[in-house]
């Protein structure tokens, strides 16, 4: 029904609508998305929309993440929708944004070069001497091409008349890209037949292009180039979007302590050493990339970074020194630059702005400031932007006494009408609402000049403030469709012709952060698996049967538990019934607790966590469904906080979360390449279950012999054990299953030549590293005769002996391979001499 | 008395200790005293140990010598010499304070940035990472830059001001005290004293700069010794639009003439830094600096210090 479409949708509104025309009829390439919605069903509508939400959660797509617990993790916000840019249109865009990039790239050259425009009076001297952005080191620095620019973005507006402006740079390291990609992903899924039919461009050979230009641009030596992707880390909020621009170009994400500077080129740090990296696609801010030449205070960078590129060893992309154009001070003296440096005019007008540096500029502001938005000249101030119209009497006045005392500092810009689209109602059937929306647009540098991304991410403002789009505030964004005019170039990245002689077998490239993060993932995985099982035993007998809680075998669960942790030991409980007059919390509240507290330190929700920040470290190594799987159960938990929990919900949950990390330990089995990454994903693995295995078997044995089904159940060999012995638990065939059957997986022979294995391998590469510690464990363990040991009490001490120093051992261990092979990622110091 | 120019060796040692083996170490030197139109350079070598695996030199935006190495191996200890045999000419002034131009007028002619000299000096008018314009400057400034009055004259007051009303305090201040802070506790060294200035007359409008070096002091019989013998030196140079730049010495209020050896200049203290760098491990360090500066010619040719 078109009419409930529009119900609440402004038809007669000042601004721009991109669906309607003046009249009220729908505009000719919105017609087959129009068509399709008043054909869709609720329901198909409600499946859409669930679509989109689901693949957003599960996925992780996150803005200003903060994988810190107290921070606050904010899911991308993607309407149903896209925007839809006809073909004529967008060939004007596509000119204008090129051309923009091109006039970018050649004031640059200028400021990092001769500086004529300052000379000859073009650009006020005041804006770049001012602007902590232009990064004196750099001064001289010649890149390949005379590329300081190689991925570009602008951020777009129409106006009521329907002309685009351009309202803003981006020239440091542009984000959005990656969303922009991600949005593309999930929406034409949404609309798949339409997508195909009225010819929506793909995006895929706009990221080529970069591809092909880095490599194009970078040092040449006898190698194929290795081009990474360097992100300031999980902390910051576009990181999503690094991790997935860095799978999908396929490119080593690494942070800047993966890198070093030796003789003047920057090489990865790998576990097999160092490795030359000819190309990096920078995301960290160009002052914080060097604390030896540049901000001496960052601990983020790559020290000597900025002479290995005065050196030209490395390609930085974009080149150090380009936030110089960033501030919106510049755009009001681009026409005339355009037409010195271009010889041509500029194809679209930035939005009215003045610098105050200029007196006349100053005193026209001041008289019109009701209708203009005032923002600082240089990024470094981070004052927000104050909008004329929103001042009192006071208010304005400061504003314009700090206006008068350092004009320079301050800019003036009109406000933008922002245009309006169609964004689909979630909460109602069928319903659309109006939005304002403004285009970012990317291009890249290519040898043959500026090639613009056919498409963009589109920005959609909050209903609160339709001045601002912003997605720190709220604002949603929406996928971008340019329409072709031909056919479509379907090039995909994810279908690559690859030769044999390009074949890679190896990670060659696995850097030491990484490694370490494996490692702790495969410990963190274990762990919380065995807490699972655990508390999964303790809850099942405690649901089963309440008489059974004055038996040995739920003696035995209750002191494992506490143990582990996972209950408060005996004597904590004394000290708080001294303490409190309220009742010591039931035993029932005290295992919800241990499953679901995530404060408290060693509980199992508190594990899942820790899992989860690793996981989050290594994102952009894990498949979507591994990642899917953990990001499930951080959410079941959280979901649940601060709700009443039952006994049977717990029961329900730890069911999910054993299956959730079997799920977890079947991807590392199945689908994972036995390089030595997954080697040290299995070590961490086994050397948790190794410790937690030898804690389980000590204490059952100090327990006495009856009732062993727990343990059985704990270790997962129950199944086994009832196939081959089809009678009740025994002590000596439980014994024997659970230490010295080298078949199964779960024993602790199994663990300790497994571990043995792996370390003769990374011997063979890296020298020994520890396992002549295990080779005498493991022949004390094949010496064992179970029969007579369990029968004797000098036996049973000789077996316990045995486990705890196997224990001991993987704890050395376990600090023996994180010196060797982690710790030389370590943090580096500033120094300075008088 | 005064005399045309003076020799002087100058040795610069900086000497690190460190608690544990540092694994892997980049420094960038800024030691090579510079060359200008009163300074010359004739011999000058930087012995470091142990020795650098990897030794470059470059020339800065600033126009500074930088000698940038990295030394691979792990050590215990860092030692760099500087040995430079450096002449230095008389360049006072050579115009009377009260006859320069009113500082406004100065203030304009640098802001029209109309020549190559003045759009050079303007980028010396502005913040920059160790001299923040806070607030309160401007007006310290504006207690010696009284209206219309003489640049030059009202340099040499606020030189004097400071020299009078802060206390030399090498205990009051470190490498990184922001000037706010040096002038609300009207104390510091001359690193600080030369922030400071460069801060008030860049809050004001004008074009300030920092320079680093060294400073002969030979305390004649009965006269003070100068503060800053054997150690690096620190003052600051202004720049007037209709005779060039001129160096005051804010610390021992003076102007700079032939017992001052120019190492190096820039916005402030974080561009000249003679020996800056990142280590790899090292923990705790211990860090002695030794300069010593030795007239090399008759030492009757020398000029009495001026008070």
């Amino acid at each position: 029904m078109p009419r409930q479409l529009l119900s609440v949708y402004p038809q007669a509104s000042p601004r721009f609508d991109e669906m309607l025309e003046r009249g009220g009829a729908i505009r000719g390439h919105w017609r087959g998305l129009w068509d399709l919605l008043v054909a869709s069903q609720p329901e198909q509508m409600r499946n859409r929309v669930d679509y989109v939400q689901r693949q957003i959660q599960e996925n992780g797509v996150t803005y200003n993440v903060y994988a810190d617990p107290q921070g606050t993790d904010r899911p991308w916000e993607l309407d149903l929708l896209p925007l839809i840019v006809p073909h004529d249109e967008w060939e004007m865009i596509e000119r204008a944004v090129a051309q923009r990039a091109t006039l970018l790239n050649a004031i640059l050259a200028d400021l990092y070069g001769a500086q004529t425009l300052l000379r000859d009076g073009l650009l006020p001297p005041a804006l770049i001497y001012g602007h902590a952005g232009y990064l004196r080191p750099c001064h001289g620095i010649r890149p390949p091409g005379d590329t300081f620019l190689h991925m570009y973005a602008v951020d777009l507006a129409r106006s009521p008349d329907g002309r685009w402006w351009a309202i803003a740079d981006r020239t440091q390291a542009p984000s959005g890209a990656g969303y922009a990609l991600e949005n593309r992903l999930v929406v034409s899924r949404l609309f798949p037949e339409l997508f195909r039919d009225i010819k929506v461009q793909h995006l895929a050979s706009f990221f080529r292009t970069l591809r092909d230009s880095l490599a194009h641009w970078a040092p040449k030596d006898d190698e194929p180039p290795l081009v990474v992707l360097l992100t300031p880390g999980p902390y910051n909020e576009t990181y999503f979007e690094h991790a997935y621009l860095a799978r999908y170009l396929g490119f080593p994400l690494v942070e800047g302590s993966d890198l070093t500077v030796r003789n003047g080129c920057v090489w990865l740090k790998t576990l097999s050493g160092l490795q030359r990296v000819h190309a990096i696609l920078r995301r960290l801010d160009d002052d914080f990339s060097d604390p030896l030449e540049l901000r001496s205070d960052s601990a983020l960078g790559v020290p000597g970074l900025t002479e290995s590129v005065r050196m030209g060893n490395v390609l930085v992309a974009n080149a150090l020194g380009t936030n110089i154009l960033e501030g919106g001070a510049m755009l009001g003296y681009l026409p005339g630059l355009c037409e010195r440096l271009l010889g041509a005019p500029l194809a679209m007008p930035s939005v009215a702005t003045w610098w105050c540096g200029e007196e006349a500029a100053l005193d026209d502001a001041l008289a019109k400031l009701d209708g203009l938005v005032i923002k600082s000249a240089y990024p470094q101030q981070r004052r927000e932007p104050v909008f004329g119209q929103d001042l009192d009497k006071r208010g304005r006045e400061a504003l314009i006494a700090r206006m008068r005392a350092k004009p320079h500092e301050f800019v003036a810009q009109e406000l933008v009408q922002l245009a309006q689209a169609p964004v689909w109602d979630r909460t109602h059937p069928r319903r659309l609402h109006a939005r304002v929306v403004g285009l970012r647009v990317f291009a890249c540098a290519s040898p043959a000049g500026y090639v613009v991304m056919p498409g963009g991410l589109t920005r959609v403002g909050s209903d609160a403030d339709a001045r601002i789009l912003s997605m720190q505030r709220g604002g949603s964004s929406k996928d971008t469709w340019v329409l072709s005019s031909g056919p479509v170039n379907t090039f995909s990245l994810l279908r690559r012709a690859i030769g044999p002689q390009e074949l890679v077998r190896s990670g060659a490239n696995l850097s030491s952060r990484v490694v370490e993060n494996l490692f702790w993932f495969g410990r963190y995985a274990e762990r919380c698996d065995n807490r699972a099982r655990l508390l999964r035993i303790a809850l099942d007998r405690l649901l089963e049967d309440a008489d059974e809680q004055d038996g040995a075998e739920w003696q035995a669960l209750i002191g494992l538990c506490r143990r582990v942790s996972l209950l408060p030991k005996l004597e904590d409980d004394d000290e708080e019934d001294a303490d409190e007059d309220t009742p010591p919390p039931s035993i029932d509240e005290l295992l919800i607790r241990a499953v679901f507290d995530a404060q408290e330190a060693p509980t199992l929700a508190a594990n899942l966590r820790q899992l989860f920040r690793v996981a989050f470290q290594l994102r952009e190594r894990l498949s979507i469904d591994n990642w899917r799987t953990i990001n499930r159960l951080t959410q079941d938990i959280s979901r649940r906080k601060g709700t009443q929990i039952s006994l049977g919900e717990a029961f329900g949950f730890l069911d999910r979360c054993v299956l959730s990390l079997m799920t977890l330990a079947g991807f590392a089995m199945d689908g994972m390449t036995r390089d030595q990454g997954w080697r040290f994903l299995s070590m961490g693995r086994r050397l948790e279950r190794l410790q937690f295995a030898c804690l389980t078997l000590r204490h059952a044995l100090a327990g006495g012999d009856e009732d062993l089904d727990w343990l059985l159940e704990l270790a997962d060999s129950i199944v086994t054990y009832r196939s081959r012995y089809m009678s009740r638990p025994e002590p000596l065939p439980v014994f024997d299953l659970l230490i010295l059957d080298p078949s199964n997986p779960r024993s602790v022979i199994f663990q300790v030549a497994g571990i043995h294995d792996y370390l003769e391998r990374l011997a063979e590469q890296y020298g020994s590293c520890g396992e002549e510690r295990l080779a005498p464990l493991l022949e004390r363990l094949e010496k064992l005769d179970l029969a007579s040991d369990l029968d004797a009490e000098a036996g049973l001490a000789k077996l316990d002996t045995l486990l705890g120093d196997i224990t001991t051992a993987a704890f050395q261990l376990s600090d023996q391979v994180a010196l060797r092979f982690f710790t030389h990622v370590d943090a580096s110091r500033q120094t300075v001499s008088m | 008395v005064s005399v045309a120019a003076a020799t002087y060796r100058v040795l610069h040692e900086t000497h690190y200790r460190y608690e544990v083996p540092v694994l892997l170490a980049q420094h960038l030197l800024r030691l090579t005293p510079r060359r200008c139109a009163w300074q010359s350079c004739e011999a000058h070598r930087v012995d470091i140990e142990p020795a650098a695996a990897e030794r470059r030199a470059h020339t800065d935006y600033f126009g500074n010598r930088v000698v940038q190495i990295a030394l691979e191996a792990p050590h215990e200890e860092l030692r760099v010499i500087a040995d430079s045999i450096v002449s230095v000419a008389t360049h006072l002034p050579r115009i009377a304070p009260e006859d320069t131009q009113p500082w406004e007028a100065a203030r304009e002619a640098l802001r029209s940035a109309d020549t190559a000299a003045a759009l050079d000096a303007y980028q010396y008018a502005f913040a920059s990472p160790g001299v923040q314009l806070t607030p309160g400057l401007a007006d310290f400034a504006a207690a010696s830059f009284t209206p219309q009055r003489p640049v030059l004259e009202a340099l040499l007051d606020l030189t004097r001001t400071i020299h009078e009303d802060f206390e030399f305090d090498s205990e009051a201040t470190s490498v990184s005290t922001p000037v706010a802070e040096v002038l609300a506790h009207r104390r510091g060294v001359c690193q600080d004293f030369a922030h400071l200035q460069i801060a008030a007359l860049r809050s004001i409008g004008l074009a300030a700069r920092y320079v680093s070096g060294y400073l002969l002091t030979r305390p004649p019989p009965g006269k003070p010794r100068l503060i800053g013998a054997d150690a690096s030196h620190a003052w600051v140079s202004l720049y007037l639009p209709e005779y060039g730049w001129v160096d005051v010495d804010p610390t021992n209020d003076l102007l700079p003439d032939v017992q001052h050896i120019t190492l190096a200049w820039g916005r402030d203290f974080s561009d000249v830094s003679p020996l800056r760098g990142v280590i790899l491990g090292g923990g705790e360090h211990e860090l002695e600096v030794r300069v010593s500066v030795l007239p090399l010619d008759a030492e009757r040719d020398l000029p009495e210090t001026p008070t």
